[in-house]
């Protein structure tokens, strides 16, 4: 990841932050508590990934992983 | 309509699987495009309702049933047979490539099938050519996975009959519809049936098993069949069965659990078919026509991005014989064109805008909204994290950027290449215009992907899923291990049932069997010399009877006779 990448990111999130802010919700869409949450899907994606990747590790280390061999 | 279109669309491509295999090697890759093509021509043409009526004992079995939402699922079954044989046109394998026609084309029959016996006969030709597929990789690992593979579908075509005769013994009907009640035992049983091809937890470890062991053309195939034909079905008998919501929501993110721990880049792609078909079963359950819609348009997507990244990852097995990502690092340089072909699969399956999958997801997540069912709405979107972050981010980021092992890859067929441009060309144009899609659809209903709060949640979801995956990346590479699923249960018990119903019962047989021949050939000898009998030392050899040397002295006789002349002649003295 080269610098130029992370400030193409960077604005691209901008954008995203202010349409959200800037546009009313679309009426045809259906309201749902979390919007009212400002940024909810950027934390959203970000703490889900996080939880994600650290609980599915969990459970392998805890239950699931054994060796290749383990069936032979 | 002329008889020559009226022809069951499984026609042709089953009866070319069983072709192919007579032509010549230089005619047969080329020959192969030609009957899904053919099978494609009729499914575009054939007029909805039923035709081709046979009788079969006393029941009539109705070989062709259409409608929009058969024609859409056999459209693309027609598409992906006809991709999967440009992408497997290098290969030189009769028998796989004569099974590879039978396979798909045993689906469209399942699609078209009017009733319950015929979707049944089907059912069971897909499970056995399927098996094929996993079988022509010829290692021992396939042989294996294969053989449990059958074994597992032939389980689930039994539950399937089962149900369909309880099914026609109380209704007395063998029509293919929404059954009327989802708890009686013949609804229950055909669930099972058909809940075990779509890869519904506990039911789905054939799936994570068979894949990543199937040849590299074959999992293409896989990819796209099997499950999605399930979908098919689940939606025409399960409509609103709320319990699928569930099952399907528990499935998606089931997928993005072990994708994480698996290690092996076609297993990470089984474990996200499963993932991605919850989408679809989930829509099923919630029943809406916009959920429905969205389960028929998801399919349709998700065959075209999955067999996409089969191929990529196929491309990349082919090339460099390694599939594991602990083996595998630093090809981007060397394979370029394959990196991003995959990454178009990858961006459609990751539900980014102007792909495929954007336009299809969205519809599914948008009913479960709308239906205010919300934790699925949310779940359902936190499995798209975890879609990309695997199937985008992971499984490119150490198979061609990462730590080089230095591999030097094989250069790619062209015709795999062709393949996968042909596919992905496919995901960007459903993406950027789903008019395409949305106009086969089973319902009308209007639905319009490019909102602006539908735009922004995508990307703040992606982007910063991205974000959490960076900081992370180094807790995601591959491990050598293998995660334990539910196949344990019969997979563990196998050594032990082998030892209890195999080998013990091969040991008493062998017991009985040794101890029968023993006094056999005892009888055998007392026969022969009954002396032998009461011969008391085993170790000498046992002699056969011979008169001349068993026969007394005659001296033993003359003293028995004086000895009994004596006797008498001394009790008369005494008398």
């Amino acid at each position: 990841m080269k610098r130029w990448h992370w400030i193409a990111l960077g604005l691209i999130a901008a954008v995203s932050f202010l349409t959200e802010f800037l546009t009313p919700h679309n009426p045809g869409h259906t309201e749902h508590w979390w919007n009212a949450i400002p940024g909810f899907y950027a934390l959203f994606g970000f703490i889900g990934c996080v939880a994600i990747i650290v609980l599915s590790k969990w459970i392998g280390k805890l239950l699931l992983q054994r060796r290749e061999e383990y069936y032979e | 309509m002329s008889e020559f279109l009226l022809l069951p669309p499984a026609i042709p491509m089953i009866v070319g699987g069983f072709l192919l295999p007579f032509l010549p090697k230089r005619m047969r890759s080329g020959a192969f495009l030609l009957f899904p093509l053919y099978s494609l021509l009729i499914v575009w043409t054939l007029p909805e309702g039923t035709h081709a009526i046979v009788p079969f004992l006393q029941f009539e079995l109705v070989l062709i049933s259409a409608d929009k939402l058969s024609r859409l699922f056999g459209i693309i079954f027609c598409l992906t047979a006809l991709t999967g044989g440009v992408y497997a046109y290098h290969l030189d394998d009769r028998a796989q490539q004569g099974a590879a026609l039978i396979y798909g084309g045993s689906a469209l029959g399942v699609t078209f099938a009017g009733d319950l016996l015929t979707l049944f006969i089907f059912w069971e030709i897909m499970a056995i050519s399927s098996t094929y597929l996993v079988w022509a990789q010829r290692t021992v690992e396939s042989e294996k996975s294969g053989l449990r593979y059958l074994l597992v579908h032939l389980f689930g075509g039994s539950a399937l009959l089962a149900g369909i005769l309880l099914h026609l013994q109380t209704s007395g009907s063998l029509a293919i519809g929404q059954l009327a009640s989802d708890t009686a035992p013949s609804s229950m049983l055909m669930l099972v049936g058909v809940g075990l091809n779509a890869a519904i937890p506990p039911l789905h470890a054939w799936l994570s098993d068979a894949y990543p062991r199937a040849t590299v053309t074959g999992a293409v195939f896989m990819s796209a069949f099997t499950t999605k034909s399930a979908v098919y079905l689940l939606a025409r008998m399960f409509p609103g069965g709320e319990i699928l919501t569930l099952l399907g929501v528990i499935m998606a993110l089931y997928g993005v659990v072990y994708a994480v721990l698996a290690n092996d880049i076609r297993e990470i792609l089984a474990y996200h078919i499963i993932s991605q078909v919850g989408y679809m079963v989930a829509g099923v359950g919630i029943g809406t026509e916009l959920a429905l819609n969205g389960t028929a348009a998801h399919a349709y997507s998700h065959i075209l991005y999955k067999s996409l990244l089969f191929m990529g990852a196929g491309a990349v097995l082919h090339t460099t014989g390694k599939s594991k990502l602990t083996e595998l690092g630093g090809l981007a340089r060397a394979m370029p064109l394959t990196l991003w072909l995959y990454m178009i699969g990858a961006f459609s399956i990751s539900g980014f805008p102007f792909f495929n999958g954007f336009i299809s997801k969205s519809m599914v997540v948008s009913a479960a909204g709308e239906a205010h069912i919300e934790w699925a709405y949310l779940l359902l979107t936190l499995a798209s994290v975890g879609t990309f972050l695997h199937t985008g981010l992971k499984l490119p980021y150490f198979t061609w950027f990462g730590e080089s092992r230095g591999l030097q890859p094989s250069p790619v067929p062209i015709n795999m290449h062709i393949g996968m441009a042909v596919v992905a060309f496919f995901c960007t144009m459903y993406g950027i215009a789903p008019g395409l899609l949305y106009e086969f659809l089973p319902f009308d209903v209007a639905y319009e992907p490019y909102t602006i709060s539908h735009l922004v949640e995508a990307t703040q979801i992606l982007l910063f899923t991205f974000v959490a995956f960076w900081m992370l990346r180094g807790k995601l590479a591959g491990e050598p291990l293998i995660a334990l699923d539910t196949d344990w249960f019969y997979r563990r018990p196998a050594a032990l049932s082998r030892r209890l119903i195999v080998t013990t019962t091969d040991r008493l047989f062998s017991f009985v069997e040794e101890k029968a021949l023993k006094l056999a050939h005892s009888l055998a000898h007392a026969a022969r010399n009954p002396l032998n009998l009461f011969r008391f030392s085993t170790s000498a050899p046992l002699e056969d009877y011979d008169p001349d040397k068993e026969r007394w002295p005659l001296g033993v006789f003359v003293g028995a006779v004086l000895a009994c002349i004596v006797i008498f002649a001394g009790l008369s003295l005494f008398r």
